[in-house]
């Protein structure tokens, strides 16, 4: 198991941060690692990831999500699997301190032949933080937001009926 | 390729024992085989490496859905798939000199086998009251005839449109906007016959009809629970999913009265381990329950999670989930501790050590789906097991999370697609509403008949015309004499088909049948070439290209006829673009989009590979109840009572069969070769009633009507079923099926409980001389 901490301190208010960090779609726009997002539902992502010719793709589920506070997810392969959670921490009205803290499990094997070593993996996640401050302080707010939480992977949206859940619901046979 | 057959096949039974495994190389071997047997090397070479693929001729065969793009085998098909779309793409033809040479009373004595081995229809046919042969028509007179009979009716509710789960969502969408255009609701359709008890259950406890589990739910579960379903017939492909969900660590348990080949192992013909392997073991424990138990079931199983609660306090239920998105939590609680062991053992026929075992087995499980099909749907209280189905689901939050959820295994293709265009009795206002401003008339609000009301109505000679879209009405409805009688007893039925069934045959005094393209053919009308959209069991839209060069000149699509006869028989009474409908599918879903929720920009999303994802509520936290929760249900069961000397009867289709047409008289899992009217009978069920294997007897049927119900000649084969329970093929025992045996809530029929007696054969006979 390998821990990867990363802090960074943005010049934004936590609202804004943590709206941002809802946007997953967006995020290959401002980070190289991240090729694609898919939201799946508001609790699964889909991920595109990969440096050069190379891609690996996971699923992702939110276990929890706290508006402005934080956001953990887990992947959903067995092997390799991740976990980890992004905080976010006000340290002024207009300063907000994210931290990515993640976990990975790789096969033994796996990981000697093909997996990024942690102080890799520890310069990417460091790097991508470094382009979301880039990306969020030069808009400076959010592109989009997305306010409901999440518990246990249980999704409780904050509006009774948002517009994708939008569908026709008489009985089917 | 071979001709049709002449004469029906004379083959005597052979009964082997039942397979221990499904799929394997002889699936491949028997795909082909039937395939070439069907049509050509090359056309079976097309639509095998299209079928399921992006751009490809969707399966009719099933609803399973596809594989993400990019994550698609070269054959991404199954054995029965191959078989279905090879038997639309047959080189036989129907043409009006078969007619000429054959009788409607002849055909009418044939066997469904015979009738579908025929071919493929190729122009319209029309039999005139005073006459016993089809003639050919040409398809203006044919519905302009049509249109005639419906705009003569002293009321639009004097007709009736049933839909097949086989036409597209663009054929639905226009059948009912023609229906409510003429003025009924009366829309009943082949749900009416399959999930219709799904529907009911899940709308009124999530607030969806529809199930919530994705391929990747399937993929990521811990445990899934198979009930009342046989994937290895009906949905093979759902195998693959249930392969990937084992070699991801999963467990399965499988929940039948018969230990299907699909449920004990799947030798997966595209990997090495299943075509030189052994395989992959799919159900890790078997309950042999007793028919329509599995209500008591997971409300022992509901119990036992309460009590382990009890025992170790918030360890057990998803109390924050209860909590926050559910109501009725305690009244249900307290009905479920009151529920007594004896009747549930009673009910199940399994013992409490084996309910236990599965207790341990969930509570080992953080991740649960429950997969349900007709074993559970065509029961008198189906509604209330599903009930207790999510009832069991809430307990631990598995609804609404990764690899949890309620997955209703539906049939057809487009099943699930034509309810959601509409193809419903009840249609709620906001559709109704949605219409009248789209198209500018008044749609009908009076509800109107399903498949089973239907069948009264037309009995009653209170319905004067009947429209299939696709389908075998007559083979698929329950109680066959009182369904023959009441089409009878119809001024005029058609049928919107591709090949030949009894339903063209027991039909009304004047008959249609209008041919049409199948969805392997290529559908070219003015703008160009079309293609049509299906919605999968699991909420996913997508696109249908046909890739065959038509099996005649004259059919027409189904959409094309429908616009047709809507232009027929409406005239110009509404503005609704009948004629650019026919040109453009676009146009249909340019309004569909406008109408049906979730499917704004239809067009340009459904072109996308893999095309449209639908979300379910239920995975975003809403649930759509009145009161906006999941709702926790107190359920009671209402088995079937069984006499002495009586069984409880299932009708089931065989692995040779789809819906209710069967491509051989073999049912190769189970052993059976060479003859259909058999049933399958516990060794102990046949010591104890005094059967021997081979026996020759009539089942009888038992309601509390007065009518006898008999079907004659069935030969009695020893099979490993639950005691007490025995099982036989339809469409041959719908005759057992009471029209008025159905499920409560739901009005579906309760093909999978009828109480029999078996009478040697013969004994009527010699009663009646």
């Amino acid at each position: 198991m390998d821990t990867i901490e990363e802090t960074i301190e943005v010049a934004v208010p936590v609202r804004t941060a943590y709206n941002q960090w809802t946007q997953f779609k967006s995020f290959p726009r401002f980070m190289s690692a991240v090729k694609e997002v898919e939201q799946v539902r508001p609790a699964i992502t889909h991920w595109v990831i990969g440096c050069g010719p190379v891609r690996r793709t996971f699923r992702t589920e939110i276990v929890r999500q706290h508006p402005d506070s934080c956001v953990a997810w887990r992947s959903l392969q067995r092997r390799p699997s991740h976990r980890g959670e992004v905080s976010f921490h006000p340290t002024a009205a207009d300063r907000t301190r994210v931290t990515v803290r993640m976990e990975v499990q790789r096969h033994r094997a796996a990981a000697l032949l093909t997996g990024p070593s942690s102080a890799v993996m520890r310069r990417v996640v460091r790097n991508e933080l470094g382009r979301f401050k880039e990306f969020i302080e030069g808009l400076g707010q959010e592109s989009g937001a997305w306010r409901g939480s999440i518990h246990n992977g249980h999704v409780r949206p904050t509006e009774p009926e948002p517009p994708r859940s939008r569908v026709a619901r008489w009985p089917v046979g | 390729m071979k001709k049709a057959p002449r004469h029906e096949p004379e083959v005597r039974l052979s009964a082997t024992s039942p397979r221990k495994w499904a799929a394997g190389v002889p699936a491949v071997t028997h795909a082909l085989e039937y395939s070439l047997e069907e049509t050509t090397a090359r056309r079976t070479a097309t639509t095998l490496l299209t079928m399921n693929q992006v751009a490809g001729i969707d399966c009719p065969g099933c609803a399973w859905a596809d594989p993400a793009p990019g994550h698609r085998h070269r054959n991404e098909y199954c054995e029965n798939g191959a078989k279905h779309i090879n038997d639309e793409a047959t080189a036989r033809r129907v043409t009006a000199d078969f007619f000429r040479t054959h009788t409607v009373s002849e055909l009418g004595r044939r066997s469904d086998l015979w009738l579908n081995q025929q071919g493929r229809l190729t122009e319209p046919m029309v039999k005139r009251p005073d006459s016993d042969h089809y003639e050919p028509i040409s398809w203006h007179d044919a519905l302009g005839l049509l249109a005639a009979e419906l705009t003569s009716l002293d009321s639009p509710d004097e007709a009736v449109f049933y839909t097949s789960g086989r036409a597209s969502n663009e054929s639905a969408f226009v059948l009912q906007l023609f229906a409510r255009a003429f003025g009924t609701n009366n829309l009943p359709d082949c749900s009416n016959m399959c999930h219709e008890s799904s529907g009911f259950a899940l709308h009124e406890t999530l607030g969806t009809g529809k199930g919530t589990v994705s391929l990747d739910d399937m993929h990521q579960a811990d445990l899934i629970f198979l009930v009342g379903q046989n994937p290895g017939t009906n949905h093979p492909r759902q195998l693959s999913a249930l392969e990937q969900a084992k070699i991801n660590g999963g467990h399965i348990i499988a929940v039948n009265t018969l230990p299907e080949a699909g449920l004990l192992r799947f030798k997966n013909p595209q990997r090495v381990r299943g075509v030189i392997g052994p395989g992959t073991r799919i159900a890790d424990r078997f309950l042999h329950i007793r028919g329509g138990g599995d209500l008591a079931l997971f409300q022992a199983l509901n119990r036992l999670l309460l009590e382990a609660e009890d025992a170790r306090p918030g360890t057990v239920l998803d109390h924050d989930f209860i909590r926050s998105s559910t109501n009725g939590f305690e009244e249900f609680s307290r009905h479920i501790r009151a529920i007594s062991w004896d009747d549930v053992l009673t009910a199940t026929g399994l013992t409490r050590q084996e309910i236990e075992e599965v207790r341990d087995g969930v509570l080992g499980s953080e991740r649960i789906i429950v997969c349900w099909a007709m074993g559970v749907t065509q029961h008198r209280h189906a509604v209330p097991t599903i009930r207790e189905i999510v009832n069991f689901l809430m307990l631990r939050g598995n609804l609404g999370r990764a690899g949890t959820g309620a997955c209703p295994v539906r049939g057809h293709s487009n099943v699930q697609g034509d309810r959601t265009m509409g193809i419903w009795e009840q249609m709620p206002d906001s559709f109704l509403d949605a219409l009248r401003d789209e198209f500018g008339f008044d749609p009908p609000r009076a509800h109107g008949l399903d498949s089973v009301n239907a069948i009264r109505a037309m009995r009653e000679g209170r319905i004067r015309v009947f429209l299939s879209l696709a389908g075998n009405f007559v083979r698929a409805a329950p109680d066959s004499a009182v369904t023959e009688e009441a089409m009878r007893r119809c001024r005029l039925t058609a049928h919107i088909s591709t090949k030949l069934n009894r339903s063209h045959l027991v039909c009304g005094r004047t008959a249609l049948i209008l041919p049409t393209l199948g969805r392997t053919e290529r559908d070219i009308q003015a703008s160009g070439e079309q293609f049509i959209t299906v919605e999968n069991s699991m909420s996913e839209v997508h696109t249908s290209y046909g890739r065959l060069k038509p099996a005649s000149k004259l059919l027409l699509s189904e959409v094309a006829i429908l616009c047709r006869l809507a232009r027929h028989t409406l005239g110009g009474r509404t503005g609704i673009p009948w004629d650019r409908f026919e040109c453009d599918y676009g146009a249909i879903r340019h309004h569909i989009s406008r109408i049906v929720p979730g499917f704004h920009d239809f067009n340009r999303r459904v072109a996308r590979p893999g095309g449209i994802r639908l979300p379910n509520p239920v995975n975003e936290g809403v649930f759509a109840t009145p009161a906006g929760k999941g709702l926790f249900t107190r359920n009671a069961w209402d088995m079937p009572h069984t006499p002495e000397g009586h069984l409880l009867l299932q009708t089931l289709r065989s692995h040779d069969q789809w819906n209710t047409i069967p491509y051989t008289d073999n049912d190769r899992y189970r052993g059976i070769h060479g003859r259909r009217r058999v049933i399958l009978v516990n060794p102990a069920d046949m010591t104890e009633l005094g059967l021997s294997e081979g026996q020759l007897v009539d089942l009888v049927g038992v309601w509390t009507d007065e009518v006898e119900r008999r079907a004659e000649d069935f030969e009695v084969v020893p099979y490993p079923t639950t005691r007490g329970c025995a099982a036989t093929y339809y469409p041959e025992t719908n005759v057992l099926v009471p029209l008025d045996s159905v499920a409560e809530i739901s009005n579906q029929p309760t093909s999978k409980g009828i109480v029999v007696r078996l009478e040697a054969h013969g004994t009527a006979e010699r009663h009646r001389s």
